[in-house]
């Protein structure tokens, strides 16, 4: 019995210490899809809870991460930092008080210090500031400089050059660009968002944003008539059906072997890319998607984004949290040991000296062309959600013949006014 | 004696609870039960009733799945997909020829099989493990295996055909309008066919085999024995199962979003694929709800054909 009663006083004891301790250790929770993402980029952000003790990061690995924490965070919970998939996503999380402004953390801990301007603009909702944006990315030009050397061919600088190398390419019997849409099909975007960036102009693109011109101005139809005509050229993954065919490892194959001449993807394809070239031998390179005018212009995205819950017990440590991963120090970090696009911060040169100079180059000419006016814009960070599931999806019944071109930009053009009334635009930057 | 013959039943309801046996037989043949079902008919009315009750509700809102403010707006939505929306009109008619596929195609394949699997006394476990294998495989794991199968680069059905000198199968199966919904159908079956076949095996083994053996007697042939004995003896699996085939036509998703998610040019779209997108990329949770209450209304009309046949006397 008195075995029993010391045995009882200790846990006792113990119990009423522990809560003590716990007071003083707050968790910040963050779900993020499993996968080689994770295993790369979460023992970086766990470096975190070294930073300061009393603030703890906890990663909880999460399969479709951005429907299951859209549920919970409609339901009153879900974790303490809310990722979503892009600055289009946030206005309604916003609008329904799901999510907490920012302002006044961003002033407290100098977030203006290191983002760049216009990429915190992103993140507001009328006129408050609620997300900040993450991995800054656009899309290129890769191509496989074994079989361009082979060939003597050059890359293209304008689209009429583009236009001409993609009828020698299909003559020499390769497939212009390696493609197929079977892995994620909303890779559609991609080549509506640039060609309408690189003919059309970033400019009029820019006016259609914001309700100045309509999609169907004669420089859009230009823009998707090209498209269009090559996709039914078959230069995209060798024949239209083909390009509904092909998975991601396919495209890759096909320009890392040599079985296709360029492809345009994103900066984020990089690490991919280069690991199926070290094993195929054959080189790679890039340069900028080529335009109507020749200008090397380069569109901007946004991989995801970064808020705090509203229903977020210790919203000041996840505050803390995220200027620690905003960082160009972590940043930097992110970029040389996972190739991570970094988020729109100045990074160091030394950071960028320590990368493939192939890699710096693209941060460093994006960032250039965003000082000098010749940036464009992606479609799934700047367009409205119907009407970026609008240009993906319809697309396909342009290139299956069902509808013509015009028919296409005259849907978009009555989804996306729907969506200016309501006011469901992103926020674009002035220019 | 005389006491039982001046008892009388008791007819009003103060009579009944006052007597003790009405009493007793109440408790154990009506609020026994009732405590036993009690927690699972909370737990439906929590999970199924409330929710399905809120779900039309919704689909007469402009909820957009994130913002807690709704509008009201009535039948807009109902009149939208019905009388305005190609997509859904497309989508329905991909639905009906999913169904027409499956109400006919799998049931032949399952019923001709499970006939001659019934006549084989050794190995016929193994036979029926064969064919059942498809069946337990994830949809993930069918489709990967598909996709690769009939990739018309690589596939091996392309190249066997190519080795054996057969020309037309290089074509992108699931990449052309014209054959993406069948060619996952056909994918779809591949895995579903043996289930069917192993419910009609069930139901073919029940009956009792003197009926065969009369059938023999009065010179009956295989396909007599089949068509007088087989069918009648297994009909009511069989058309229930025309009925749950019928139902899960409208409700077939995983298969579809796996391979092609609607395309190309929502050449393979589905109700409940349109549906998806509409809740979860276009936000326009509303209008999905809308779309889930027509494929409700279609499930109920399709139940209510098989209850009048069953009260008209068809044995289901």
């Amino acid at each position: 019995m008195k075995r029993f009663k010391l045995l009882f006083a200790v846990a006792v004891l113990v119990l009423a210490l522990a809560p003590v301790g716990a007071q003083d250790v707050t968790t910040v929770s963050l779900w993020f899809g499993e996968g080689a993402t994770l295993d790369c980029w979460g023992p970086i952000m766990l470096e975190f809870n070294d930073v300061d003790p009393s603030v703890q990061l906890e990663i909880v690995p999460q399969a479709d991460t951005w429907n299951a924490t859209r549920t919970a965070v409609v339901g009153g919970g879900g974790p303490d930092i809310v990722r979503t998939p892009g600055p289009s996503f946030v206005y309604e999380m916003a609008q329904a008080g799901l999510i907490l402004p920012l302002d006044t953390f961003s002033e407290s801990m100098g977030w203006g210090d290191f983002f760049f301007d216009w990429a915190l603009d992103l993140g507001l909702v009328d006129g408050q500031l609620y997300s900040l944006s993450d991995e800054l990315e656009t899309l290129i030009l890769y191509y496989n400089t074994d079989v361009f050397e082979a060939n003597g061919w050059t890359p293209p600088d304008t689209m009429d050059e583009l236009n001409d190398l993609g009828e020698e390419v299909a003559a020499a019997g390769l497939t212009v660009f390696s493609h197929g849409n079977a892995s994620w099909r909303p890779s559609n975007e991609w080549f509506v968002g640039e060609y309408m960036t690189q003919i059309a102009g970033p400019h009029n693109v820019y006016k259609a944003l914001t309700g100045q011109i309509p999609w169907t101005d004669e420089s859009m139809v230009e823009a998707m008539e090209v498209l269009n005509d090559h996709m039914q050229a078959g230069w995209y993954g060798g024949g239209i059906d083909l390009y509904f065919t092909n998975e991601g490892p396919t495209r890759r194959a096909m320009l890392a072997d040599g079985n296709a001449a360029m492809n345009i993807e994103g900066s984020w394809a990089i690490r991919e890319l280069n690991d199926y070239h070290t094993e195929s031998g054959q080189g790679w390179d890039w340069v900028s998607v080529p335009s109507k005018t020749g200008d090397d212009q380069f569109t901007i995205g946004m991989g995801n984004t970064s808020s705090i819950n509203a229903n977020s017990p210790h919203p000041e440590a996840a505050a803390k949290f995220l200027t620690w991963y905003f960082s160009p120090e972590t940043q930097g970090k992110m970029l040389t040991s996972c190739r991570k696009g970094p988020a729109p911060v100045e990074i160091s040169d030394d950071v960028m000296g320590e990368l493939d100079p192939r890699i710096a180059k693209v941060y460093s000419d994006l960032s250039d062309a965003s000082a000098n006016d010749r940036y464009g814009y992606t479609t799934w960070t700047f367009w409205p959600p119907k009407s970026d599931v609008y240009i993906y999806e319809e697309v396909e019944r342009v290139w299956t013949g069902e509808i013509t071109v015009m028919d296409y930009l005259e849907g978009l053009n009555e989804v996306f006014a729907e969506e200016l009334a309501a006011g469901d635009i992103p926020p674009i930057p002035n220019r | 004696m005389m006491a039982v013959l001046t008892q009388k039943n008791p007819t009003t309801i103060f009579e009944k609870l006052n007597d003790e046996t009405w009493r007793r037989k109440f408790v154990r043949n009506v609020v026994i039960p009732w405590i036993f079902i009690a927690p699972l008919l909370i737990v439906h009315i929590f999970v199924v009733a409330i929710p399905a009750v809120q779900g039309v509700y919704m689909s007469m809102t402009d909820w957009g799945g994130i913002n807690p403010n709704v509008n009201f707006i009535g039948l807009e939505n109902y009149h939208e997909l019905l009388f305005e929306d190609q997509a859904f009109a497309k989508s329905l008619r991909n639905n009906i020829i999913w169904m027409l596929f499956f109400l006919t195609v799998p049931f032949i394949m399952a019923l001709f099989c499970a006939t001659q699997l019934a006549q084989i006394k050794r190995g016929g476990m193994l036979y029926r493990s064969i064919l059942f294998i498809p069946y337990v495989l994830a949809s993930v794991v069918t489709t990967t295996i598909w996709k690769n199968l009939l990739n018309p680069k690589q596939g091996i059905v392309a190249a066997s055909a190519n080795l054996l000198g057969i020309e037309g199968f290089e074509v992108a199966f699931l990449g052309r309008t014209d054959t993406a919904l069948m060619s996952i159908a056909f994918i779809d079956n591949w895995h579903f066919w043996g289930f069917l076949m192993i419910l009609f095996l069930a139901a073919m083994q029940a009956i009792p085999p003197v009926l065969y053996d009369a059938a023999k007697i009065d010179g009956a042939n295989r396909w007599q024995e089949f068509r007088h004995v087989t069918l009648p003896g297994i009909r009511p699996i069989v058309l229930f199962m025309f009925m749950m085939v019928a139902i899960w036509s409208f409700l077939a998703f995983d298969y579809i979003w796996l391979i092609t998610q609607g395309g190309p040019g929502g050449a393979s779209e589905v109700i409940a694929t349109q549906l998806y997108k509409n809740a979860f990329q276009r936000f326009e949770a509303g209008y999905a709800a809308a779309q889930g209450v027509v494929i409700s209304i279609f499930a109920g009309f399709i139940i209510l054909i098989f209850v009048t046949l069953r009260r008209r006397g068809w044995d289901i």
